[in-house]
């Protein structure tokens, strides 16, 4: 049996990411050296990338996209705060289809990149339960001292999400920060700041151990966060 | 400057240097193919919802990798949507309890509500469904199978107590198919 003939039938299987790796590493090498199994590689791709707009369209929720922008604007008031938010564009050289899935690392200014690594981490293990616990969990509404505002913190297992509405925009330098209290500790310090989308709502992934947190909170700090509350908090949510 | 009037491909460069309402339009245009791909993969809204999130934060991410080379921003997004439906998939098992899911169930009887109103989608799904459904069950089957469950040909043959070359053939022959269908069509 030829090369050729050994991987004839397995262009389909290859362009739906079907074979197994062993067997995708082996019909690359092939296609290396064979035109005619590149060409119908080419041809039956374009019935694949045909596939993913088959389903009946749907419209996301609202909350979905006001998830995703309070995450977005919090990282991007995070760029700015470095005082250089320009992370460069520069397309990766021609990789083949399944490798771009691979979770890119970032091109961003070096000051950014600890304190954007840490938020981003905490972020991704805050998604990572919330796709194992789904929408179970329990819910906390928050004491405000800002008469239209309401906050209420939804807990999934280890994690937390702050909702809030009716926040107003922080002053010029500042952003909103949220703290973990326990029992006879200083507030400590979260990775998430976030500030209000214009209409005044907001979403932040709470970060950070939540074993015996009494309490959580929201106050106003300088853009890029600080160590110790520099502010009384305006948002209180007690968990025990 | 009105982010709104440029091109999929000039925003992208904008998003990768952290401008905001750059993602914003990319999300605008594309949230609904997005959602609706990770919904029909993983058959339940709260986890649709969960991969469409971690899509579009890994493309806010990682916007500086896009290589219009490779294909359009939906081309792109969709893919990155798609691998993160797997991984959802895997992870959470849902391919077992999906079919019977009581949610599953009642979000689908409510599904109308929520349906697309932009014609020029609804018509292209349309073509390409329709290119779809002319395939023989049996390479219509193995494709869904391996697109939108991530299964492999091994793993299809299988659950389907058939041959792995039967299996890689009837994706080939069903691919074919397809693409003949679409080029006489105005998608593909």
């Amino acid at each position: 049996m030829t090369d050729h003939e050994r991987w004839e039938d397995a262009a389909g299987s290859y362009v739906l990411n079907a074979l197994t790796d062993e067997e995708r590493v082996g019909y690359e090498a092939h296609l290396a050296t064979c035109a005619e199994c590149r060409a119908e590689v080419a041809e039956l791709r374009i019935a694949a990338d045909a596939l993913p707009v088959s389903p009946p369209p749907m419209l996301p929720p609202p909350a979905l996209k006001a998830r995703i922008m309070a995450e977005v604007e919090r990282e991007a008031a995070l760029l700015a705060s470095a005082g250089k938010p320009d992370r460069t564009y520069a397309p990766e050289p021609k990789r083949e289809k399944r490798r771009w899935f691979g979770g890119g690392s970032l091109a961003l200014p070096r000051p950014v990149l600890g304190v954007l690594a840490c938020a981003l981490v905490a972020a991704g293990i805050a998604f990572g339960a919330l796709v194992v616990n789904g929408s179970a969990g329990r819910t906390i509404d928050f004491q405000s001292t800002l008469p239209q505002a309401s906050a209420q913190l939804e807990v999934n297992g280890d994690t937390a999400t702050v909702v809030a509405n009716g926040l107003p925009t922080p002053p010029a330098g500042k952003t909103y920060m949220v703290w973990l209290t326990r029992p006879g500790h200083a507030p400590e310090p979260t990775s998430a700041l976030f500030t209000p989308r214009r209409d005044g709502s907001a979403t932040a992934s709470v970060t950070g151990d939540l074993d015996g947190v009494e309490s959580v909170l929201v106050n106003t700090e300088p853009v890029g966060g600080s160590t110790t509350p520099t502010s009384t908090p305006f948002l209180t949510a007690k968990l025990s | 400057m009105d982010v709104r009037a440029l091109a999929d491909e000039d925003l992208i460069p904008l998003m990768a240097r952290g401008d905001a309402r750059a993602f914003e339009t990319v999300y605008e245009r594309h949230a609904g193919a997005a959602y609706s791909l990770a919904y029909r993969m993983v058959g339940t809204r709260s986890v649709a919802e969960d991969v469409t999130q971690e899509a579009f934060l890994n493309l806010w991410r990682s916007g500086a990798h896009y290589d219009r080379v490779r294909g359009s921003v939906r081309t792109w997004i969709l893919g990155i949507v798609h691998h993160r439906a797997i991984d959802a998939l895997r992870r959470a098992s849902v391919h077992s309890r999906r079919r019977s899911d009581d949610e599953t169930a009642a979000e689908r009887l409510e599904a109308p509500d929520k349906v697309e109103e932009d014609v020029a989608r609804r018509d292209e799904a349309a073509i390409v469904r329709n290119a779809m459904d002319i395939l023989p069950a049996d390479q219509l089957k193995v494709i869904e199978l391996a697109y939108f469950g991530g299964f492999t040909h091994v793993e299809i043959a299988e659950m389907l107590e058939a041959p792995i070359g039967t299996v890689k053939g009837r994706m080939r022959l069903g691919l074919k198919k397809m693409r003949e269908v679409l080029a006489q069509g105005a998608v593909g």
